[in-house]
């Protein structure tokens, strides 16, 4: 049996992308709902993380009905660009970036939350203006915390199923990520191609979290390692 | 008063189990092609109006999916499929009586597009057309719907140009979905499928000898437990009713009294 | 270093159990804001440094307004010139002693270098340059603290309970570290404590501060 490798080079490229999507929009949101008050903040929180708890068949109805050539947001597409998403790699991305992002968000939250407010202060009155507080004091010590936010929404793009086949359909080739190829094998009864499959996404999510504790814990930077006066 | 209250639950006890054969209703499970829905649908109350004490359970899909089902042990009576292969592939591992087989009826294959707005498609040739951007069909695979869609294609010489923008459906009714949303441009269903959507509009048949006869088949599933109800179903399904119901529906019939092939 | 500075404080900000009103002047002088825990002592400070805003009034140093809330000024923390030494100090735990205390450098290149290494001289903690916060003792990690604040060239030096987590010995070291340090940079120095004997100890003037409001104000004597 000769493996066809579209759908692990499909799942890659999507999770790839979107992992660049989550990232940045996950750090920036969380950095901006950090430290900040405002009415209704409990609602938009949930509001981020609801694709976490929803179904992700949900979440995907949700973008089926927006994408589609007569939704809000297809049909807009269409008209001023001329572009369908559904049924595209990008529609197949953008469901794995919705579904991953609370992962990368709250990862980071946590990560931002646990730095200690007077540092960031004294930075300031060290002359340091926001984007050099961000740069060179909040972000490398919510580093180990960003790491992990972001191998967790990489496994988790990787994955995605219940999204991506409402807005991916199943092209082969084009949009027929691991997670789908294994679903549309087992369904037409090719169980050696589904099991295939479904070996090759299990060693590369457990590479990955095994590549993540390892990292943990060998780059323990010099400050952490600490702790003891040596004096 | 302790001894009273026993009394009602003590009824229930000694009548609520009775030997299953006996009494209670029959229930038959008929996995069948997508494409019969409506149409088996509306014969059921009519077997059940005739066989008292029998009550279906229908379980649709693609063909190759419940063929999957049974292969993998599910609790199936009867089994229609929309192909000849499912069957030949059930029939060769003894999962259904062959002594019970038969063609139920015929279909044709046509090309639908949405019926919303103009579309450029006019006919078969016309998907190989950079302007169709998505086509749906079955998945070959499990879909026969798929997969006649797919000899049509290569019979019409433009299987390569349209394999790179074909969406593979899990079943004729989620191709009909894609087309009436007008997320695909065009999709290839049989004609009754087309018939049931108000949102589609048929622009072209496939031509006959551009793929093998759309033939659906039935037969009795081996481990049946009743195997006397589910013969009976088989019977009624090729009975005077049950034609009159798929002819309305717009499938072809065998012409003469069912036989095998 | 510094000569002839003056650091006007006159503001009110609500707290949750009180409303703070504060009112003084700190000349080239160590300021002692003394106070039992809760008293708006480390909000003062806070407002000074612009890390707090004001409900009203203004701060002023060496004639530059950094806030007022009727004149509408702002200045951020960046641009005020105030040195900073947190409670527990606040060194920055991912960074070695060396760019710590470079961290907020206004000088460039060799500049910057010939002041850093005045500086890890003055406060002797040369041999400690390559070492992180968590490998410093307390009495180090205090000296540190001062030289970095100091490195930015403050007009005024902010010290919030700086030696509250010390053993006596090593707090009597710091505290002269602390003196000796206003006797040669002469800018104004705010010393917030809450204990009586480190008041009395490094102020020439203090303000004592109880529920938000200054109780009671004295000068060193003789």
């Amino acid at each position: 049996m000769t493996l066809d490798w579209h759908p692990l080079l499909l799942s890659l490229r999507v999770a790839s992308a979107a992992l660049v999507l989550v990232v940045v929009a996950g750090t920036l949101t969380a950095r901006a709902m950090t430290g900040r008050e405002f009415p209704g903040k409990d609602v938009v929180d949930g509001l981020l993380v609801l694709p976490l708890v929803l179904p992700p068949v949900v979440t995907g109805f949700l973008l089926l009905f927006l994408l589609g050539r007569n939704g809000p947001v297809g049909s807009l597409l269409e008209r001023v660009f001329g572009v369908q998403l559904l049924f595209t790699l990008h529609a197949a991305t953008l469901a794995a970036a919705v579904v991953s992002f609370p992962l990368m968000y709250q990862s980071a939250k946590a990560a931002f939350q646990a730095v200690d407010r007077r540092l960031e202060d004294a930075a300031r009155t060290l002359g340091a203006g926001e984007a050099r507080v961000f740069l060179t004091v909040t972000l490398p010590l919510a580093w180990p915390g960003l790491v992990a936010g972001t191998v967790l929404a990489f496994a988790r793009s990787l994955g995605e199923f219940g999204a991506t086949v409402m807005v991916a359909g199943n092209i082969p080739g084009e949009t027929t990520t691991i997670p789908l190829a294994i679903f549309f094998a087992a369904d037409a009864g090719e169980m050696r191609a589904a099991g295939a499959y479904a070996l090759l996404i299990s060693v590369v999510c457990m590479a990955l979290v095994v590549g993540l504790n390892a990292w943990t814990r060998r780059r323990v930077p010099g400050w952490r390692r600490g702790g003891g006066r040596r004096a | 008063m302790l001894r009273l209250s026993w009394l009602p639950l003590l009824a229930l006890t000694t009548c609520g189990s009775p030997p299953a054969h006996q009494q209670g209703p029959v229930r038959l499970t008929v996995s069948a092609a997508a494409s019969l829905r409506e149409a088996l649908t509306e014969i059921e109350p009519l077997f059940e109006a005739r066989s008292p004490g029998t009550d279906l359970r229908l379980n649709f899909g693609a063909s190759g999916a419940l063929r999957q089902q049974i292969e993998q042990g599910a609790r199936v009576d009867v089994f229609v499929s929309a192909a000849e292969r499912p069957m030949d592939e059930l029939t060769v591992r003894g999962l259904v009586d062959s002594a019970t087989r038969r063609v139920l009826a015929g279909n044709e294959l046509v090309l639908v597009v949405p019926s919303a707005e103009p579309s450029p498609v006019r006919s078969f040739a016309e998907l190989a057309s950079p302007r169709v951007r998505r086509v749906a069909i079955g998945a070959p695979a499990s879909v026969p719907a798929g997969e006649y869609a797919r000899e049509t294609l290569r019979s019409l010489g433009i299987e390569r140009a349209v394999s790179g923008k074909t969406v593979y459906a899990q079943n004729v009714r989620q191709v009909l979905a894609y087309v009436e949303s007008g997320n695909v441009d065009a999709g290839i269903v049989y004609r009754t499928d087309a018939a049931v959507s108000g949102r589609v509009r048929v622009v072209a048949a496939a031509p006959p000898a551009s793929h093998r006869p759309v033939t659906y088949m039935v037969a009795v599933v081996s481990s049946t437990r009743y195997p006397r109800e589910a013969r009976a179903l088989g019977a009624f399904l090729l009975g005077t009713e049950s034609r009159s119901v798929l002819r309305r529906h717009g499938f072809r019939l065998p012409e003469t009294a069912p036989a095998e092939p | 270093m510094g000569a002839g500075g003056v650091l006007e404080v006159r503001v009110s900000r609500r707290l949750p159990d009180f409303v703070l009103e504060v009112d003084f002047t700190v000349r080239d002088e160590i300021l002692v804001l003394f106070g039992p825990s809760g008293a708006g002592k480390t909000m003062t400070l806070r407002l000074i440094a612009g890390l707090e805003r004001p409900d009203s009034g203004e701060v002023m140093l060496n004639g530059r307004t950094l806030v007022s809330r009727e004149r509408h000024v702002w200045v951020p923390p960046r641009e005020r010139r105030c040195g900073f030494v947190f409670q527990d100090t606040a060194l920055f735990p991912h960074l070695d002693v060396t760019r710590n205390v470079l961290y907020g450098a206004r000088l460039k290149g060799e500049a910057a270098r010939e002041r850093l290494e005045h500086l890890l001289e003055r406060f002797r903690i040369r041999h400690l340059a390559r070492r992180y916060p968590a490998e410093l003792s307390g009495g180090e990690v205090q000296r540190v603290a001062l030289a970095r604040a100091l490195m930015t060239d403050p007009d005024v030096l902010l010290l919030d309970e700086p030696f509250s987590s010390l053993d006596l010995e090593t707090r009597r070291a710091v505290q002269d570290e602390v003196a000796a340090a206003h006797e040669t940079w002469r800018i104004p120095f705010v010393f917030v404590t809450h204990d009586r004997e480190e008041a009395e100890q490094l102020g020439d003037r203090m303000v004592f501060l109880r529920g938000g409001r200054q109780v009671h104000e004295a000068a060193r004597e003789g």
